[in-house]
């Protein structure tokens, strides 16, 4: 009796944190979906449930009041986002594998020495680099641009010591007989030791992809044409300048999050091992 | 080494081998000299200069200037010299004690206990004398951190009533404590902080980590609530329990509907929804949805719980309001982030409900799957509570992960608070919930100082390397002894 009690009362608190959890969601999700009359209402369910609200932040329909399209770019800062996160995740899993590789499976002199100096800059916080980072970008001319937001973040200390962790773990007698065959580095790095490592690639690919997405400070300094904005600093424009309206800015968020849901859906179960291995066998 | 390589240079086919690595690691290796290693030595430079974005400003070596202007104090009129270093010294005594509480805790010292109880004894009397002088929360949160160390010290079993080496620390924080309490007034009064906006914004930072405490407890909470799967039946059987959630959810909704509670119906059916995934999925359910939170944190939830807290149109001073109504009780809910007591609170509820689901507690079940099924069973046959299994068994196994997510939650509290007050507050009302990193950004992208801020950025660094390392001593320690 104790026990099924005690179940009940473990399903119970489970079942209350969840609602917690949730009701921010719904109610972001049902205000992007009031008419303006009945934003400021408490009622979660909407009397008169529209969409016209998306279509006024897509900028493919008019502002009921105003009778004016609001001139947002909101596509256009989609687009901005996924190629950017691309463009970051692809080259800094690229090129954090290569250096995992060389720290992992050559052997060659200096090697710790040269991967000790990485760690250590793990430990320097992003707010002592990013002011010299930006002055470099003002002297490369990289304001304004994707590649001002692509390279810097296409390397990585952190990637690099969460794949070295991974490939260390694929067994190198495999390498070997690669090598035995005749395979040059290049080959093993590409056809052995890469396809064993996937499961550390996905993870950092996820974990990459999101955080170039949802980066805001990097941008918000390099970028003040809003055709380069990302959609994290369109949001901000867009709230600091229709923050009143809050059933557009609601539909703006939901736009923004949907995607990250249907990302986090697919990719779960790599995600949780990936953060498993760079947390705590670090 | 030299043997080796002397050795392969004789085999040709070994010579691409050795020069591989090059190849290998200059992407990133280039990457790193330029986006990495450069900026460190320049903010380095930077920080002894007037550097400026500026244009036609003249750039001049400054030494330590910018360091004497963001820490240092100016005399009024005249200087006290003996008053400032008396000053001083206390505040480093209190530290020191801090420090050596911490210390004392791990160490094999005698009169740990004895210390303990007096620290618990000054923070009580620090805080009742914050509260009953209206020193400000400051004071009162430094009083009762103190407290804490002490309990935490008294627990100490081996540590002895009697005088010994760990009773210093108390009397350092005892010494510390009595000389600010007393010099206060009078240092206040003829001096005055060359950056008094540094200090509030350090303040704020340290204020905001509080949350971090009650984020990390709730993840293991949380994590101790999923680790295995709730005994809810087989697949066939919990179908059926799904589904007659679904049924119950239904029906709470249109009751609710009916009877004119519509929001209330709703919540009532969220609630069996969530009941029904939990029968349908089992535990994986709630860790999907806890993390969810983690998984979509930034901007948009930011401006999200922006509208949530709105003190006029937001549902949660909507629900309050409620709440206290139907209580017949006349409180006016708090103006949340437009008033400068309930910002940080504000901010710290938002960062919990965040993180809580997130990564720590990822990292938790990750380590609670490490825990040893045997010991937790013999402990059990061996008749210890549920208490005593997780005190004696489970928490000391825990002890690497809660430190080492105790390392990262500080480091990045530290540097935290950044898109909050950009997006949310604008670092106001009145300053209240600027953080340093939002002092950083402002002073190099708004009043184009880089030299200041970088001065700025490499105290921080100072203050996370200093945390960082306390962190390592005692969680070293703590984790050999458990």
């Amino acid at each position: 009796m104790r026990r099924r009690l005690s179940i009940a009362l473990r399903f119970a608190a489970l079942c209350v944190l969840g609602v917690t959890v949730s009701v921010p969601f719904v109610w972001m999700v049902s205000a992007s979906f009031k008419p303006r009359a009945e934003v400021e209402e408490a009622r979660i369910v909407p009397r008169h449930p529209t969409t016209r609200n998306y279509p006024i932040v897509l900028d493919m329909a008019p502002d009921p009041v105003t009778q004016q399209k609001l001139g947002l770019r909101f596509g256009r800062w989609y687009y901005n986002s996924f190629f950017m996160a691309v463009g970051i995740t692809f080259l800094q899993v690229l090129t954090s594998a290569m250096a995992a590789f060389a720290f992992s499976r050559l052997r060659w002199r200096g090697r710790d020495t040269v991967f000790l100096l990485y760690l250590a800059t793990m430990m320097i916080p992003g707010v002592v680099t990013m002011i010299p980072n930006f002055q470099i970008m003002v002297w490369l001319r990289f304001l304004n641009t994707y590649h001002g937001i692509i390279l810097p973040a296409a390397f990585s200390a952190f990637g690099t010591f969460l794949l070295r962790q991974f490939m260390l773990s694929v067994p190198p007698a495999l390498d070997e007989a690669a090598t035995m065959d005749g395979a040059g580095p290049w080959q093993v790095f590409w056809d052995v030791v890469m396809p064993l490592a996937r499961p550390g690639l996905i993870a950092l690919s996820i974990l990459t992809f999101l955080g170039a997405y949802q980066s805001f400070f990097w941008p918000l300094i390099m970028l003040n044409d809003d055709q380069y904005y990302p959609m994290p600093v369109g949001l901000l424009a867009l709230d600091s300048t229709y923050g009143r309206q809050t059933e557009l800015i609601m539909a703006a968020t939901v736009m923004n999050v949907v995607p990250l849901i249907i990302i986090f859906i697919t990719f779960q179960r790599f995600l949780v091992k990936g953060l498993q291995l760079g947390g705590v066998k670090g | 080494m030299q043997n080796k390589n002397k050795h392969s240079r004789l085999v040709t086919k070994a010579r691409p081998r050795q020069m591989a690595h090059i190849g290998f690691l200059l992407p990133n290796l280039l990457g790193f000299l330029v986006f990495t290693l450069m900026p460190v030595l320049l903010s380095f430079w930077m920080a002894f200069t007037n550097w400026t974005l500026k244009p036609a400003v003249h750039l001049e070596f400054l030494g330590l200037r910018n360091f004497s202007d963001l820490l240092g104090v100016r005399a009024l009129d005249r200087e006290y010299s003996a008053l400032k270093w008396a000053y001083l010294a206390s505040a480093a005594a209190l530290w020191l004690g801090i420090v050596g509480a911490l210390w004392a805790v791990v160490a094999p010292w005698r009169g740990v206990r004895l210390g303990g109880a007096l620290m618990a004894l000054l923070g009580v009397a620090v805080a009742a004398l914050g509260v009953s002088t209206g020193a400000g929360q400051g004071v009162v949160i430094a009083g009762l951190l103190i407290g804490v160390c002490g309990v935490a010290a008294t627990y100490r079993e081996d540590g002895g009533w009697e005088v010994g080496p760990g009773t210093a620390p108390a009397l350092l924080m005892a010494v510390g404590c009595a000389g600010l309490g007393l010099l206060h007034h009078a240092m206040w009064a003829r001096y005055e902080p060359k950056d008094p906006r540094f200090w509030q914004y350090l303040y704020n930072t340290a204020y905001l980590m509080l949350g971090l405490p009650f984020s990390i407890a709730g993840s293991l909470a949380l994590a101790l609530l999923l680790n295995d799967d709730i005994p809810l039946g087989r697949a066939r059987l919990r179908a059926v329990e799904a589904l007659i959630c679904v049924v119950l959810g239904l029906i709470t909704t249109a009751v609710g509907w009916g009877l004119g509670y519509p929001n209330i119906g709703l919540m009532g059916g969220i609630l069996w929804g969530v009941a029904a995934l939990g029968c349908a999925v089992n535990v994986i359910a709630f860790r999907t949805l806890f993390y969810l939170p983690t998984f979509t944190a930034g901007v948009a939830l930011m401006i999200l719980w922006k509208a949530l807290y709105n003190p006029e149109t937001g549902p949660i001073n909507a629900g309050l309001t409620a709440i206290f109504a139907a209580l017949g009780l006349h409180i006016t809910p708090p103006e949340w982030l437009a008033s400068v007591e309930w910002a940080k609170p504000a901010l710290i509820i938002m960062g919990v409900w965040i993180g809580i689901g997130g990564t720590n507690m990822l990292l938790y079940l990750a380590g609670l799957s490490n825990v040893p099924r045997e010991l937790l069973d013999a402990a059990e046959v061996d008749g210890a509570s549920g208490w005593k299994r997780f005190r004696h068994v489970t928490w000391p196994q825990l002890a690497p992960t809660t430190f080492f997510i105790t390392i990262m939650a500080t480091i990045g509290g530290m540097q935290g608070g950044f898109e909050q007050a950009r997006v949310m507050t604008a670092g106001g009302p009145a300053g209240s919930t600027t953080t340093l990193s939002y002092y950083i950004y402002n002073k190099a992208f708004q009043d184009l100082d880089l030299g200041y801020a970088a001065a700025i950025s490499w105290v921080l660094f100072a203050i996370i390397f200093v945390a960082t390392a306390i962190n390592w001593k005692f969680g070293r320690e703590l984790e050999v002894e458990g």
